[in-house]
């Protein structure tokens, strides 16, 4: 193994050139593969592509989205206009927090939200407080010459004062895995660091596209995906965990909802037959000694999975390991 | 009351009973229903009748009467027909408990309704004393004004539970606020039906003061009644009867103001009539109001105190037409 | 029957005595007015008969037995009263309401005993309120909301009643009337205790009048040692004169115009 990489050396070196966070990423997305022989191919492939995309990135200046001069409208459509890469950046999404670490900006970073504990560096980073409806007093303090935001009509006031203020913001929705694809460009050209970008948008689209390819846990596995009770809650159609787990090989029986966060009721859950139920911790516990769930025959029959909402949570660079985490518990389950 | 109105009465609450077994949202064929009743059928199918719709059911019919119940002591006793159990800081300090326990992290199913009934006694009894320590004795004006500012304090206490919770916890005590039958089950309705048993009774027990109460004080006092401890007494026992209800399906308002009035139009002659024909409408009227809340927008649920306030608010306002 | 002993009165956390040592004494059989301006007292006394206002000094008995230790629902069978207002909140008919009075006698299941249903018809028969006795209350004139009331105070069975100003509001029609019918029970033996601003009718019809200034007896006699022109005056704070009517014989009170005007 060594020998194959030692024989490439653009792998080994442009291996030492990327950021160490990205590397581990490619590293560990990798390993995740089953050991089958396919590693070696999987690790020379991926290197020969970064190498390859440095020396294009080297080469061809200027890069795609050029960062002068571009018109990027953002889901609030407002143009972004900088004039070089932006070099402090409040991240109020803990989506595009996790983003700038990976594209290696993680030092450009001078704010975030008190929900940005990923990666382990975030936790260093000051916070300004909630992402949704923001203190736009905090933000400013930090002096940054771009915010990006999540597109929530709740963010508009925000945007609005910020820019006011000549501050530039970037605001996107980040709820579905299109999203994801259509944002890591983005903010990488805002931090002219585009071929980063291009690379780690590439990285997880494989790593989706590699779950996928995977054999189907069974010929048709329906999941009840369980969010709040009170009301009850689920996953619709709209929603990124419904993506996740037909990416996982699932069908959420409640997909027809338009909605990314549906209500509905316990009868209509029990007429939709899942075979399995998937809820956080507290949620399957109170699943599980709750009379009024012994409606559902996968309750009955004791498919209950818990799913830790810190991996599978929101759409990210990880959705991969997401996707793969789930759809390996749905196979652990029907192997029971 | 006549024979006639009594059997309008007691068909109401059947057929109620009888359309809240069948419909719901998910659509079965009568006779599948009434198999499932019987435990026979497909499994998933008698789970819905027995374990969702029947203990639905009878918290319904518990709470409607209690809520019914506690209006027509109240009013009577106060000698106010616009009052209410939630005037009266039992749905501001159930809805404080509520909150409260939320953002301290005491949310479970259990934990709950205990906060919501724990904070409506406390705001109840804050109620008296205030009315008390403004006017010596329990007088009915003070009582609705203390009421009136209780409910204000809560509702402000209330703004910043919200204010500070935790997000997802924020919704689930939103939700809860605003009333459902949802959750009910067979170990915590039989809690809160004998509870409401035992409320009812003792007012249907104490009706005929609330009738020479009703008089005014100072012929209630003519006619050798201890006006301040039974007003006392009777505020107590129909507040903390609304409290029950609130523990048990959240906040279900209207039920408690106009109840009491459809009992009246009814022909209900005294407070003990008032009181079982109060009992027999509430039932069957929250019955109906949680059939329509969980078919209307199926599969989707409407709050159930949706329901009543939209039922609520018209009959109110056609009431005081009525009224010179 | 009533008798007030040096009765001192005083609402919580008022500066002076609202009733200031009144002494009388309303005895059966015949009809005790009292009579003065607006804040003499009057109403107060009818408090402190219903046990809603603390005795500082003096006593208060009924039939000798100190009223304050007795239990409110023995005063009620012997005593009954009709307050100044009275508005059943929700419609009652007037049997149920007349029946209410019988509420002192019974427990809370007790139906209605031979005793109550005696007692009951017994008073719609000398109120004579019988022809509205299947209305509601809110149905009935002011006049015969009055008399209903007297119906109910009567089936409380007592040998006294107490009535706070009963003719307010009246025309001198029903006015009359009330003051007959109280005349007529005066007649049969019952104590009757009447709290007036009426001066004339009082003067025609009561036995004894207690004239209050101030929360002070001023005058208390027969009418004709009450009614005289310095006294009222000086209690009234009005000029006026005492004159005897021709027509029925008892002193009438004509005020004057007031002093600065023509």
């Amino acid at each position: 193994m060594s020998d194959l990489v030692r024989r490439n050396p653009f792998a080994l070196r442009s291996a030492s050139l990327l950021p160490e966070r990205l590397a581990q990423h490619v590293r560990r997305t990798a390993t995740g593969v089953a050991a089958d022989g396919t590693m070696h191919v999987r690790r020379i492939a991926i290197g020969i592509a970064l190498g390859g995309a440095m020396l294009v990135g080297a080469a061809c200046a200027p890069a795609p989205a050029p960062v002068s001069g571009n018109v990027t409208v953002d889901d609030f459509g407002d143009t972004l206009r900088l004039a070089a890469p932006a070099l402090r950046v409040v991240s109020l999404n803990p989506v595009t927090t996790e983003l700038l670490f990976a594209l290696g900006a993680g030092e450009r970073l001078v704010g975030r939200t008190s929900w940005d504990l990923y990666p382990e560096a975030a936790k260093a980073v000051t916070d300004v407080g909630n992402g949704m409806g923001p203190n736009v007093e905090a933000v400013l303090g930090q002096r940054p010459d771009l915010v990006l935001l999540y597109a929530s009509e709740s963010n508009r006031l925000a945007v609005q004062q910020l820019r006011a203020a000549g501050v530039m913001t970037l605001t996107h929705r980040t709820d579905k895995i299109a999203d994801l694809q259509r944002v890591i460009p983005i903010i990488a050209a805002a931090l002219g660091t585009d071929a980063i970008g291009r690379v780690i948008a590439d990285t997880v689209a494989a790593s989706l596209a590699a779950v996928r390819a995977l054999p189907r846990p069974a010929d048709s596995l329906t999941a009840y995906w369980h969010i709040w009770d009170a009301p009850l809650l689920t996953i619709g159609g709209g929603s990124y965990l419904s993506e996740l787990l037909d990416v996982a090989g699932a069908h959420n029986v409640f997909e027809d909802a338009a909605l990314a966060s549906p209500q509905v009721s316990m009868e209509e859950i029990a007429r939709r037959d899942p075979d399995v139920v998937l809820a956080g911790p507290n949620g399957a516990e109170r699943i599980r000694t709750s009379p009024n769930w012994q409606t559902v025959r996968a309750v009955r029959e004791g498919r209950v999975l818990v799913i830790d909402t810190a991996i599978v949570g929101r759409p990210g660079i990880r959705m991969g390991e997401a996707a793969r985490f789930l759809r390996r518990v749905l196979v652990d389950s029907l192997k029971r | 009351m006549t024979s006639k109105h009594w059997l309008l009465l007691v068909g109401t609450v059947v057929v109620a009973v009888l359309a809240g077994v069948a419909g719901g949202a998910v659509p079965m064929p009568l006779g599948e229903v009434w198999a499932a009743l019987f435990g026979q059928g497909d499994a998933t199918q008698v789970a819905i009748v027995r374990n969702l719709r029947l203990p639905r059911i009878a918290l319904g019919l518990a709470v409607g009467a209690g809520l019914a119940v506690s209006g027509t002591a109240l009013q009577a006793t106060l000698r106010n027909p616009l009052a209410e159990p939630y005037l009266l800081g039992v749905s501001g300090g159930a809805a404080a408990g509520a909150v409260l326990a939320v953002t301290l992290g005491f949310a479970s199913p259990l934990l709950l309704p205990i906060a919501a009934f724990v904070g409506a006694a406390l705001a109840v009894l804050v109620v008296l004393l205030v009315a008390r320590a403004v006017s010596g004795h329990a007088d009915p004006r003070v009582l609705l004004m203390a009421g009136v500012v209780v409910g204000a304090f809560c509702t402000a206490a209330i703004m910043v539970g919200l204010a500070t919770a935790p997000e997802n916890s924020v919704r689930g005590a939103l939700w809860w606020m605003m009333g459902s039958l949802g959750d009910a089950q067979w170990r915590s309705v039989r809690w809160v039906a004998a509870y409401v048993a035992f409320g009812i009774a003792l007012l249907v027990l104490w009706a005929r003061d609330v009738d020479v109460l009703a008089l005014g004080e100072d012929a209630a006092a003519s006619l050798g009644l201890p006006v301040e401890r039974v007003t006392r007494r009777i505020y107590l026992a129909a507040s903390l009867l609304a409290a029950a209800t609130v523990a048990g399906a959240g906040l279900i308002g209207f039920v408690g103001l106009i109840v009491p009035a459809i009992a009246r139009a009814l022909g209900a002659r005294n407070t003990r009539e008032a009181i079982v024909a109060s009992a027999l409408a509430g039932a069957a009227l929250v019955v109906f109001a949680d059939l329509a809340a969980r078919t209307v927008l199926r599969p989707a649920e409407l709050p159930l105190g949706a329901v009543t306030a939209l039922i609520g608010v018209p009959f109110f306002l056609w009431r005081l037409r009525g009224l010179k | 029957m009533i008798r007030f002993t040096e009765v001192r009165l005083r609402y919580p956390a008022a500066a002076a005595l609202a009733v200031d040592g009144v002494s009388l004494d309303a005895m059966a059989g015949r009809i005790t007015a009292v009579v003065g301006p607006n804040g003499s007292g009057k109403s107060t006394l009818v408090r402190a008969l219903l046990g809603r206002m603390p005795i500082e000094a003096g006593t208060l008995t009924l039939d000798g037995a100190p009223l304050a230790a007795m239990d409110r629902r023995l005063v009620a069978r012997r005593m009954a009263v009709v307050p100044q207002r009275e508005e059943p909140v929700f419609p009652i008919s007037v049997r149920d309401y007349i029946a209410l009075g019988r509420h002192p006698h019974g427990g809370p299941f007790a139906g209605r005993s031979a005793e109550d249903r005696a007692a009951i018809a017994n008073a719609i028969a000398r109120a004579d309120v019988g022809m509205f006795v299947d209305r509601t209350t809110e149905a009935l004139s002011g006049g015969e909301w009055q008399r209903v009331r007297i119906a109910r105070a009567l089936a409380q069975g007592g040998a006294a009643i107490v009535l706070d100003e009963p003719t307010t509001f009246l025309d001198v029609a029903h006015e009359m009337a009330v003051f007959e019918l109280l005349d007529a029970l005066a007649r049969e033996g019952q104590a009757i205790l009447l709290v007036s601003h009426q001066l004339n009718l009082v003067a025609r019809f009561a036995d004894h009048i207690v004239l209050l200034h101030r929360g002070r007896v001023a005058a208390d006699g027969p009418p004709g040692d009450v009614m005289r022109g310095e006294i009222l005056e000086r209690v009234y704070e009005w000029p006026l004169v005492v004159s005897r009517d021709p027509a029925v014989g008892a002193p009438v009170l004509v005020p004057l115009r007031g002093r600065g005007s023509r």
